[in-house]
């Protein structure tokens, strides 16, 4: 390295410290403490919300002693507000002198599920903001902080984006408490561990990880903690923003963490030894780390039998190679290898093919994109409208663009195919990946024939054994290949013969089940088939 | 060096790919006619006698690549320009590989795409396998190594069924005698593939447990000879050995045989995928030793930078190589074993481990 660049390099950290230092200043936590005074208190909060009217200021007089209580209204109950505390002023009863009114206020009047004494402003905005009530009283420096949140929140609905046929119907909220309470209601052990902080500078978003202690890698515990640590930014609005910050591989297309909207899924992750990152407002649970079989895997494998469940595991991954595949072969078959194809088949093809005018990658190309689009529209269209666009886009990649002559029915056959297969991905954030990679392999197909496509996938494969989350690597089982953790992977091995917890997540306690778990009829010489008496 | 480690299972696995990798596409052993298997199989013997100079040197020199020990074997003057004659050595065979494959493609598929089209693309991947390390080609392999064999396993089984085998095609042995099959054991199946074995020297310190190294890369060799010998035999025994020793690409002849229920025919993209396969660990591995090679030796901290120069050397060798491709089998037929593959395979590394075994008793000597 020359002393040049060790310059420009010492320049360019001396302006990013300065940028940082900028940023930092205006919103350096307020380390102030409460005033005596409450009204100066009253005063100083008008003036930072700049008035704004959802902030609830109620003064009040009891037993001599002056006061007032804040809180933001919507986000606090006022019922509870109303029932609880301010029910408890009226009685008129005097407090004896003798006893401290600022305890008394604690122990006896504030009547709610949990309080805590505060001392400076950072607490003050910190329990107003997410709910609670904070009260002055005044001659005291201290304030209370009362749990009254309460806010509007979406009921627990049926997951919308994972179903599943047998397992449970419930799905995560916006609301983080709802969320952690989902999970602790199927794994009733204290070692469900959670651990909270807040990200964002301004936007404060509460976060919490989830791990069974005991179970989980503690190495990647902290790991996991100290990557979220190192976020600095304004704001967390989803789990998404969580993803993209504590990724491994920032330049990939595939997705190195998992989410899902199961609580069932995520509890089952959790068993395995990953880490849940729960994010206030999303209702997406972050689990981590992640590997590749894992987003072929949806949760009715486990709920219905393993012969079953590993030929449906089969057939979708099966999916997801046709889903990258289909145009590309398509492509390369018509283009490079018509001798690959049985001969009624090619001329079969060919003669759809005489009445198009585009070569077979601009033919693909147009109707995948087309394809593309729709889909893209069906997300964000007005119910209303939607139906008018399932006629037009039947119309458009259907019967009416064959005879228009811009396609052939054959490439409608395969784009119809291709989508479909990507459909029946479990998460969205791998099929998504997909339909990238579908695009470039199609180019390859076009310059190289089947050995571009051959060369795309190797690329592929290097890319995907580069691939970490967390340290482990992504195409864990397979490769590296490790013989006993084969029990989840292409083939779903009767739940009595998994044994195993995946070892390279959780290193050291990994036996799941006992022995001799395998069901079978009762031993001979037991008499529980035949009623007694019977016999 | 990078600081990469692999477990035995996986260097089992890169032993088996890099060995069958461009050996089962041409016509191994074609001189001996129907006698092609028996050559092989000797090849394998005299390549396990040769990969046990290359363990002894490693097990002297544990923890350093060949270019690292070649120095303290010999000393600086000398062991330099030595260790900078393999890495060019490496280079030169990942050429030979690269123009073989891509010959390969431009004379039976793609008749009209230019040489450096395919030649560049299979580089451009291979790079970047390079460029991620040893590990991520490593896991590569566990990945591709059941797609191979799943292959095979389809590919025999539909030659078997289509009817294509004709035991008599092998018979009689040694119809000319034993000449032939040592001629071409000495000549070509010793060096290649099973004397290629020494780009490992290069690549054992990579190894997590040292004490498997014997297993993996001997079990890896007789695999693979096993192979490649089954490979010769169907060739051979579906092809005559008139049509098996003047086809250029044998296994692509035989592979077009096969025709079943008017269905499955022309197959050439088996072919091909087990082509672009093999081909990519041949070329990576000896592509790794080079770059490897040169890290260690002019001291560079990170290989990564290496991979793209090496690289296109790699590329533009092979295309200015030989002008066409009589040229260049007759050089790697003719040339190449006599005045490259014996030296450096066999003759040098004999010269290494002797001249290491009268070091390392004297060391011993002089400590006890």
């Amino acid at each position: 390295m020359s002393i040049l660049s060790k310059i420009l390099k010492k320049k360019q950290k001396q302006r990013k410290d300065d940028n940082y230092r900028q940023q930092q200043d205006p919103q350096k936590p307020e380390d102030l403490p409460i005033l005596r005074d409450y009204k100066e208190n009253i005063s100083r909060i008008k003036g930072e919300f700049g008035n704004s009217n959802d902030i609830v200021i109620r003064e009040f007089i009891h037993s001599k002693h002056r006061g007032a209580l804040v809180y933001v209204d919507g986000l606090a109950d006022s019922r509870v507000i109303s029932d609880f505390i301010l029910e408890s002023f009226n009685e008129n009863e005097i407090v004896a002198d003798e006893i401290d009114y600022f305890q008394f206020m604690i122990e006896k009047a504030v009547a709610l599920g949990s309080n805590k004494v505060i001392y400076n402003w950072n607490q003050v905005y910190d329990s107003m903001l997410s709910g609670d009530t904070v009260i002055f009283l005044d001659g005291y420096n201290k304030g209370i902080s009362g749990e009254t949140k309460g806010w509007e929140k979406r009921a627990i609905t049926e997951p919308s984006t994972q179903l599943s046929i047998r397992g449970p119907k419930d799905s995560f909220t916006e609301t983080l408490r709802t969320n952690t309470a989902l999970i602790r209601r199927r794994i009733k052990s204290p070692n469900l561990w959670i651990e909270s902080m807040k990200i964002g500078t301004v936007s404060q978003t509460d976060i919490a990880i989830m791990y069974i202690k005991g179970i989980a890698n503690e190495k990647i515990v902290a790991e996991v903690k100290e990557r979220l640590n190192r976020i600095n930014i304004d704001s967390i609005l989803g789990s998404g923003y969580i993803e993209q910050l504590i990724e491994d591989q920032a330049w990939t297309t595939f997705p190195t963490t998992y989410h899902s909207e199961r609580p069932d899924v995520v509890s089952s992750q959790l068993l395995e030894g990953r880490i849940a990152i729960i994010v206030d407002g999303t209702p997406f649970v972050l689990t981590a780390p992640a590997i590749f079989i894992q987003f072929f895997q949806a949760a009715d494998d486990y709920y219905s039998r393993f012969d079953i469940s590993t030929g449906v595991r089969l057939l979708r991954i099966l999916a997801f190679i046709i889903a990258i595949l289909g145009p590309a072969l398509y492509i390369a078959g018509t283009t490079f290898h018509q001798e690959m194809i049985p001969t009624t088949m090619a001329i079969a093809i060919a003669a759809q093919r005489e009445n198009v005018p585009f070569p077979a990658f601009v033919e693909a190309l147009i109707m995948e994109v087309t394809f593309e689009i729709l889909r893209e529209a069906g997300l964000r269209l007005p119910r209303a409208v939607g139906q008018a666009v399932s006629i037009v886009g039947a119309l458009v990649i259907g019967q009416a663009a064959v005879q228009a002559g811009i396609v052939s029915p054959v490439m409608v056959i395969v784009v119809s195919i291709t989508a479909i297969a990507n459909f029946s991905t479990p998460v969205f954030a791998m099929a998504i990946a997909a339909r990238l990679i579908r695009f470039v392999l199609m180019g390859m197909a076009t310059v190289l024939g089947f050995y571009g496509i051959m060369l795309g996938l190797m690329f592929m494969s290097i890319h995907l054994c580069s691939l970490r989350s967390f340290g482990i690597p992504y195409m864990m089982p397979i490769a590296p290949f490790n013989l006993r953790n084969q029990q989840d992977v292409f083939v779903r091995f009767p739940l009595w013969a998994m044994k195993y917890r995946p070892m390279f997540i959780s290193k050291g306690n990994v036996i799941r089940s006992g022995e001799n778990q395998k069901p079978g009829p009762p031993k001979q010489g037991d008499d529980t088939q035949t009623p007694k008496g019977e016999s | 060096m990078e600081k990469a480690k692999i477990k035995a299972s996986q260097m089992f696995i890169l032993v088996v790919l890099f060995e069958m990798g461009s050996a089962i596409l041409v016509g191994l052993g074609v001189q001996a006619k129907q006698d092609a298997w028996i050559s092989v199989l000797l090849g394998l013997a005299g390549g396990l006698i040769l990969f046990l100079i290359y363990y002894r040197l490693f097990k002297y020199y544990p923890d350093i690549p060949l270019t690292s020990y070649v120095q303290k074997i010999t000393g600086k003057w000398i062991g330099r320009p030595l260790g900078l004659l393999y890495i060019v050595y490496f280079i030169y065979c990942a050429t030979r590989v690269l123009r073989d494959f891509g010959e390969l493609l431009t004379t039976t598929i793609y008749t009209s795409t230019p040489l450096i089209v395919i030649n560049s693309l299979m580089i451009l991947t291979i790079i970047y396998g390079i460029h991620k390390g040893f590990e991520v080609i490593a896991r590569v392999g566990e990945l591709y190594f059941s797609v191979i064999y799943f292959m095979a396993f389809v590919g025999i089984i539909l030659i078997f069924v289509s009817g294509l085998i004709h035991i008599e095609y092998l018979q009689p042995v040694f119809e000319y005698g034993w000449r032939p099959v040592v001629n071409t054991f000495l000549k070509q199946t010793i060096t290649f593939p099973f004397g290629e074995m020494v780009v490992f020297t290069m690549l054992l310190p990579f190894l997590n447990d040292s004490k498997k190294v014997k297993i993996a890369c001997m079990g890896g060799m007789i695999l693979a000879g096993i192979n490649v010998a089954i490979t010769a035999a169907i060739n051979v025994a579906t092809l005559g050995p008139e049509l098996f020793s003047r086809s250029n690409f044998p296994l692509l002849t035989t592979i077009g045989k096969i025709q079943l229920a008017n269905f499955i025919e022309r197959l050439d993209v088996l072919f091909m995928l087990y082509l672009v396969i093999g081909g990519f660990f041949k070329i990576s591995l000896f592509f790794y030793a080079a770059v490897a090679g040169t890290a260690d030796l002019f001291k560079f901290k990170n290989h990564q930078n290496l991979s793209f120069p090496i690289g296109f050397i790699i590329l533009c060798a092979s295309i200015t190589i030989a002008s066409n491709y009589a040229e260049h089998m007759k050089e790697g037929l003719e040339v190449v074993p006599i005045y490259l593959n014996w030296p450096f395979q066999i003759i040098i590394p004999t010269i290494l481990l002797i001249i290491a075994f009268f070091r390392n008793r004297k060391k011993k000597t002089s400590t006890s």
